[in-house]
């Protein structure tokens, strides 16, 4: 039991003491037990203050503190430092929100506010009495960060962590790196192909001793937490032995009889089941198993297949694991302004792929493509269903697509049917030159959508638009590109393995936009790039750079210092009912042998003292350091007056 | 539903307009722009209308004509989208849209064509001098006698059918359902407007050049009547010689300054001169110049020596009555006096 408190009382300029009387608040608990010193202040924050608080702790010995004052939000850590410069230890110090809890929620009521206030700093002070000085709990962390996801992002955090010597696994689902921009031809603002940025990451991957590239790789489970994550990872097979050459490689993808949709061309055009693009790296091709027929015809012409090669499942550690997981293309649904129904409806991805792969005529479908309507925001800014936000990326994409047909193709004439054009930024000089070009747009709202029809076997597009006093305008193109937008990855595996929670949108959430945006809920789980929510390509890339750093932070003392705020188990109380488990929202809790019997045991590196699992235990064998039973009891005793 | 022309836009670009394509409809254009109103409001509609090519829009609207030019759309303009320029050449179209010949058209968008016709003319009235063996008498005497024909002839022929189709555009083509009263009613407003430009005292900070167009008007009106009417060069009233001074100077001092203000290019108005602009104002100098020296000539009686200058002012003269009057910029004296005609008759 602690004997000499110090209490301060803010007046917060006004912000309290204009509806609390703050001086009754210093009179009404100066007499309570164990309180030494009792002080009204104008500002607690001051700098001059503070010092004050150091002085006096340091002169008269005190043992707690209390400032009763704005939200702990605000001016925890502030005080918490306090105690610490007086060489007092920081749990030591209980702070009392008299602020948003008092003054400005019973600006109606002074003598009630003022009231209140006295209970709860006598609240504060019953807790404080009862305090206990802890250490940080400290965990080994190992220098090492997994990487899932070897698109943009997540290729360029790797080289970063390479670069600050720490050894990088990086894991790629599907057989090639570079994720969707090693599908884009010529990219704003830099003029460079997708393929070429890329190929430059991959390169420097390559030549990084520190970087592990696992591709066909995929993660399966997970053991550990921060610190030490523990992985299980599938590796599938590429059914290829050695590197060979590119005319042996032609041969073989001439005689394969299986002709599978082109995913890498967003199935424009076909492909073969032993495939590689030539965008895409590593320079290797691959058996696509699925659709193989084993018909034997490539092993005839080449000694290189072989199908004897098996799946792998492997353990990989890290202190710190990057998820930079990427996005779907949204799909629209069929019908959706013509889509699957209408022939020439395609979607952006799909005719910046027709682009590239088109040289001397825009052919589709054997016709030639004169006019180009693009109707945009499909699948974003939808006020009904989840896609609400807007993709960010596909104003400019469509753009700078639509300026790249004009210049590779003669005579084309584009169409614009927007909701509102967003070129942010630099990229506003796109949409000027586009208009400036001789580019149509036109808009409409939600509500009134445009309509794309067939009219005498010619596509018809029909607006209101908005920006000629809402007349019906047609436009007979031959050709409809739906401006898509980005979605989360229907594959789920990535957040049920690691519990990893979604926005609203079901983009993987940061803990603060602004503040932490590169962090999760999951200690030491960081994620980076389209994962997140849409980005473009500046931007995915910025936040890779961004995670790195933060996943490095995590690992590079090969030690971390958590919160010792945790729950703890009573070992003799506990008989295992497995309540406590199931109420756990961070996997923190597991069964234990202790001697022959069952008892539950905390993962201090994972527990983050949220108290979920106190309430539920039938024997009340868990406590929660810092917040025991005694001390939240000695609260509630003064709140209610008894104290 | 109207759909998309977007060769419109290549056509009105030999009018003179260009980049009107850069326009993302802000409508600051149309916030700044002193006369635009409510009911009436441009140039960002006209400059949309352009963009898609809404060509029978166009050529029912008035709104080109209510815009007396100050240029502060342009200033303003934060995409340099030059909305004062566009509606400058949406009046160049819209004069070649009324003109019945289609030769309007040909001379705004081909400068070799007009090249070739003022020589044609000059070309005639030197061989119609030679084959009277440059008799200076009957020269002057035809000479008066074109004026006449000419003035009769290219008010029937050109003019007069013009405003027909004109009104045919504005009123009937849309059918809009006026009493006719209305069309007495407004008379009074044709006639102010014809004389005095009352409209373009709304433009912003317009006063002085209000004023100089106004008495260049006037001077010419005077020049025309004064020549016509009452035979200046063969005149001997002295009221009738000092009167055609005054005016012949007024049109020429007047137009020098519209000269030098197209050459200096400080202000928006005088910034982007087409062939057709040149034409008309070098012409009108060039008339009030050499209607001065040739009565200046006369009175100092060295016109017989020099014949020559009696053909310049002649040559100038047919020149300007045969193709800039019926098919240049002059008609827009009509235009726009009609078009507030029109414009009160339907409001």
């Amino acid at each position: 039991m602690k004997k000499k408190l110090g209490v301060y009382i803010c007046h917060c300029g006004g912000n309290i003491s204009d509806y609390i009387d703050v001086e009754k608040v210093r009179a009404a608990i100066e007499n309570e037990e164990g309180v030494f010193l009792a002080k009204t202040t104008m500002f607690a924050c001051s700098d001059a203050t503070q010092k004050e608080m150091v002085q006096d702790i340091e002169t008269n010995d005190l043992d707690g503190l209390v400032v009763a004052s704005c939200s702990p939000k605000l001016h925890l850590i502030t005080f918490r430092a306090v105690t610490e410069r007086a060489q007092l230890n920081k749990y030591n110090y209980v702070h009392a929100n008299i602020r948003e809890q008092g003054s400005w929620a019973h600006s109606d009521d002074k003598e009630g506010a003022t009231e209140k206030a006295v209970q709860l700093v006598k609240a504060a002070v019953a807790k404080v009495r009862l305090s206990k000085s802890l250490e940080p709990i400290k965990i080994p962390s190992k220098k090492a960060v997994v990487i899932i996801g070897a698109g943009i992002a997540g290729m360029r955090a790797a080289i970063e962590l390479a670069h600050m010597g720490c050894p990088v696994t990086l894991i790629e689902r599907d057989h090639f790196t570079g994720g969707r921009v090693a599908q884009w031809d010529i990219l704003f603002t830099s003029d460079q192909t997708g393929r070429e940025i890329v190929s430059r990451l991959y390169n420097e991957i390559n030549n990084s001793k520190n970087i592990t590239l696992l591709t066909g790789a995929e993660v399966i489970s997970n053991k550990g937490s921060i610190g030490n994550f523990r992985l299980q990872v599938k590796i599938k097979p590429r059914y290829i032995k050695d590197h060979f050459d590119d005319d042996k490689l032609k041969k073989v993808i001439a005689v394969c009889p299986v002709e599978v949709p082109d995913e890498y061309n967003f199935n424009v055009t076909n492909r073969k089941a032993i495939y590689q693009n030539p965008g895409q790296y590593p320079k290797y091709p691959v058996i696509d198993i699925k659709n193989c027929t084993r018909c034997g015809e490539c092993e005839k012409v080449c000694d290189n297949i072989d199908f004897s090669l098996k799946e792998e499942v492997i353990e990989v550690e890290a202190g710190s694991i990057l998820v930079a997981t990427g996005f779907d293309p949204y799909i629209p649904q069929d019908g959706e302004f013509g889509y699957n129904e209408i022939d020439n409806v395609i979607t952006l991805p799909q005719f910046k792929r027709l682009i590239d792969l088109c040289h001397n005529d825009l052919l589709f479908n054997g016709k030639a493509i004169k006019s180009i309507a693009y109707i945009y925001c499909v699948g974003s800014r939808q006020s009904e269903g989840e896609n609400k936000y807007c993709s960010r990326y596909c104003c400019t994409s469509a753009i700078h697509t639509s300026i790249q047909v004009k210049k590779n193709f003669k005579n084309v004439k584009n169409f614009h049917f927007t909701r509102g054009i967003r070129t942010y930024g630099k990229q506003e000089l796109l949409y000027y030159e586009s208009q400036k070009d001789g580019d149509i747009y036109l808009q409409s709202y939600e509500e009134n959508p445009l309509m794309v029809s067939t009219e005498n076997g010619k596509i018809c597009v029909k607006i209101n638009d908005i920006l000629t006093g809402n007349r019906e305008i047609s436009v007979e193109p031959d050709l409809v590109v739906l401006v898509t937008g980005i979605v989360p990855r229907s594959d789920t595996s990535i957040s049920q393995i690691f519990k990893l929670p979604g926005g609203r949108d079901r983009f993987f959430n940061e803990i603060h936009p602004k503040l932490r945006p590169v962090e999760t809920v999951i200690d030491g789980i960081t994620i980076a790039g389209t994962c997140q929510g849409p980005k473009n390509v500046t931007e995915s890339l910025n936040s890779g750079l961004s995670a790195a750093t933060k996943s490095f932070s995590l690992v590079n003392k090969g030690e971390l210092e958590l919160e010792p705020i945790i729950a703890e188990i009573d070992k003799n109380k506990c008989t295992w009912c497995g309540e406590c488990e199931k109420a756990c929202p961070f996997d923190a809790i597991r069964m234990v042998k202790q001697g022959d019997k069952d008892v539950a045991a905390i993962n201090n590196s994972v527990c983050k003292g949220c108290g979920m699992c106190l309430p539920v235990c039938p024997v009340n064998a868990i406590n929660l350091i810092s917040y025991s039973d005694k001390e939240i009891e000695s609260m509630i005793d003064s709140l209610a007056g008894k104290g | 539903m109207t759909a998309i022309n977007t060769d419109f836009g290549k056509d009105l670009s030999k009018y003179g307009a260009f980049d009107f394509n850069a326009c993302y409809n802000c409508g600051t254009c149309t916030a700044v722009c002193t006369l635009s109103t409510e009911e009436d409001s441009f140039p960002r509609e006209m400059q949309r209308f352009s963009v898609l090519g809404l060509e029978d829009d166009l050529k029912g609207s008035l709104k080109p004509w209510l815009c007396y030019y100050c240029g502060q759309c342009t200033t303003y303009c934060p995409q340099n989208a030059n909305p004062g320029e566009l509606m400058m050449s949406l009046r160049r179209w819209l004069i070649s849209v009324y003109d019945w010949t289609g030769l309007s058209g040909l001379l705004y968008k081909s400068l070799p064509a007009t090249t070739a016709g003022m020589i044609l003319i000059a070309a005639v009235v030197l061989f119609y001098s030679f084959s009277v063996d440059f008799d200076l008498s009957r020269i002057m005497h035809t000479g008066h006698t074109f004026e006449i024909i000419a003035i009769v002839g290219v008010f029937s022929i050109i003019l007069l059918p013009n405003l027909i189709r004109m009104w045919w555009f504005i009123i009937l083509k849309p059918r809009i359902q006026v009493p006719v009263i209305n069309y007495l009613k407004a008379l009074w407003d044709l006639i102010v407007h014809m004389f005095t430009q009352k409209r373009a005292l709304g433009c912003d900070d317009n006063e002085l050049r209000w004023f100089e167009h106004f008495i260049l008007v006037l001077g010419y009106l005077g020049l025309l009547f004064t020549t016509v009417f009452l035979n200046w060069f063969s005149s001997d009233s002295v009221f009738v010689i000092v009167m055609g001074y005054i005016v012949s100077i007024i049109v020429f001092t007047v137009t020098l300054i519209f000269v030098y203000d197209r050459i200096r290019k400080k202000d928006e108005i005088s910034k982007y001169s087409q062939p057709s602009d040149w034409l008309f104002i070098i012409w009108l100098t060039a008339m009030g110049l050499s209607a001065f020296i040739v009565r200046l000539f006369i009175d100092t009686g060295l016109l017989e020596n020099n014949k020559w200058l009696y053909l310049v002012h002649l040559i100038i003269l047919a020149q300007w009555a045969l193709i800039i009057v019926p098919f240049g910029k002059w008609t827009h004296f009509l235009y726009r006096s009609f078009a507030m005609y029109f414009h009160r008759v339907i409001s």
